[in-house]
């Protein structure tokens, strides 16, 4: 059974859609600007409302509130937390969480080495670069432990070399903690780096295409 | 622009000058010795007191009210918000007095409530809970206004962010969109409070000018005033500035002073 499952989603700019991502995979979906990828992963996350079925481990999404979704989404918008250092902004996400303080205050000191912002722990969004800032959402992002992983461009406002820096240690935290991923880019090399399978999403329909980003015409579901 | 310059500075200069001249007639009419006298009167000290009281309880019925509606005013659209944004506008441009009356008809042996009640359940009317009320009715029209406006500062999609972190829209209502509002908020309680102490004609409508039961600072100049006890009325006025001074002083330091929103001149 696919882990994510779009069956004839529908958003204003797009579809209708259907798509499966496996456990584990990491699927990208590359396009031009404006072609409303960012509203699909919008969809999935929970935020905007779809037409269609989304269903994750064979549960409906549609009535799952989005802080119920067990997702993680890393967007070009960090949206960090003004008034929160990073490790606050990781300790407000895990104060849900059923776990004894011991064992959150582990998960963000192990969370924190995992994107390698544990130097910056105290300092808050403004008195951290660019590179480092997308280091502690991602480290935000990732601190549930989230089934499915959501990345709409999330560097592409980075220089060349933070960004291939980042896909490679996001890529290797993924396969680390075994997440489900779905990429949102309009950069092939990012879709190539990021995912295990690169969907083309043309005309607002997707298709299929090999790793290398190449449309090869086949329709969605691939799998 | 030298024309414009002088007229401009000109115009400041008689505002300022204006309101100078006017704090110092009111401090220049009492010795040192006789304002520390009527500073420590019972009646100024109950007026202060009150005043402090009430002005407080209402600043916390108006935060508890007002900060919900203002979240819905920044956030969401619906059918008639800009009747419903005017109606809440309302009772900070009408007279006091003129709000204090139709609070006066609404509560009163008369008034619907009562009406429908069959009895006054809160015993607002002339009575310390009244002057709460009115002070409240007041302040959470100014608290609501200036409010919606901190919300909006706040970019809606923080809550879409904390949504995915797996926050409710309650928690994240409360973790990050007030702290993120929380400058503007202080300021915006501070003004309400500022509001609600000052607050005089819808007070004297609803609560009554009652020395030693009812009597606010305002309501205190305002009767000794008419009894011709200056002294005191004097200095309650003092403390009202006083007080109003330093709550706009504090709202200057929270948004960083004249200078912060000062332009520059294009290159």
């Amino acid at each position: 059974m696919p882990r994510l499952d779009l069956e004839g989603v529908t958003t204003p700019f797009l579809g209708p859609l259907d798509l499966s991502v496996a456990d584990g995979e990491a699927v990208a979906l590359l396009g031009p600007s404006g072609s409303g990828k960012t509203t699909l992963l919008k969809a999935v996350a929970g935020l905007i409302p779809h037409g269609g079925r989304i269903r994750f481990d064979g549960r409906p999404m549609e009535r799952t509130p989005p802080h119920h979704r067990d997702i993680g989404y890393l967007s070009q918008d960090v949206l960090a937390f003004p008034h929160l250092s990073v490790a606050a902004s990781l300790r407000l996400v895990l104060f849900f969480d059923q776990a004894s303080a011991g064992r959150r205050a582990e998960r963000v000191r192990r969370t924190l080495e995992l994107c390698a912002i544990t130097h910056r722990a105290d300092r808050r969004p403004d008195q951290l670069s660019g590179g480092e800032r997308q280091r502690a959402a991602l480290a935000r992002a990732l601190a549930r432990r989230p089934s499915l992983l959501l990345l709409d461009e999330p560097f592409s406002s980075l220089d060349p070399e933070t960004r291939r820096q980042l896909w490679a240690e996001v890529g290797g935290l993924r396969r680390t903690l075994g997440m489900t991923a779905l990429v949102v880019t309009h950069d092939p090399e990012e879709a190539r780096v990021l995912a295990d399978r690169v969907i083309y999403l043309r005309d607002g329909k997707l298709v299929q295409a090999d790793k290398g980003g190449a449309s090869t015409g086949a329709r969605s579901p691939a799998r | 622009m030298a024309p414009l310059l002088i007229l401009a500075w000109g115009a400041l200069a008689v505002i300022a000058l204006t309101i100078l001249g006017a704090l110092g007639a009111l401090i220049g009419q009492l010795p040192l010795d006789r304002l520390l006298e009527a500073l420590g009167q019972e009646e100024t000290l109950f007026a202060l007191l009150m005043s402090l009281r009430t002005s407080a309880l209402a600043l916390g019925l108006a935060l508890f009210l007002g900060i919900p509606a203002a979240w819905l005013l920044a956030r969401r659209r619906f059918p008639g918000k800009v009747l419903v944004e005017t109606l809440l506008d309302l009772p900070m441009v009408t007279p006091p007095l003129v709000a204090g009356m139709g609070l006066l008809f609404l509560l009163g042996r008369e008034g619907p409530v009562v009406g429908v009640l069959g009895m006054d359940p809160f015993g607002l009317l002339f009575s310390p809970a009244g002057v709460v009320l009115a002070q409240t009715y007041i302040a959470v029209s100014v608290l609501t206004r200036s409010a919606r406006a901190a919300f909006q500062a706040v970019n809606p999609d923080y809550a879409g962010q904390a949504a995915t972190l797996g926050l409710s829209p309650g928690w994240a209502f409360l973790l990050v969109e007030v702290p993120m509002a929380g400058r503007g908020l202080v300021s915006a309680a501070i003004l309400a409070w500022a509001r609600a102490l000052g607050e005089f004609g819808a007070t004297l409508m609803v609560a009554g000018a009652t020395r030693m039961r009812t009597e606010t600072l305002p309501m205190a100049v305002f009767l000794n005033i008419a009894s011709g006890e200056t002294e005191i009325a004097i200095a309650c006025a003092l403390l009202l500035l006083s007080l109003a001074f330093c709550l706009l002083l504090g709202i200057r330091a929270l948004t960083g002073g004249s200078e912060r929103g000062a332009g520059h001149a294009p290159a």
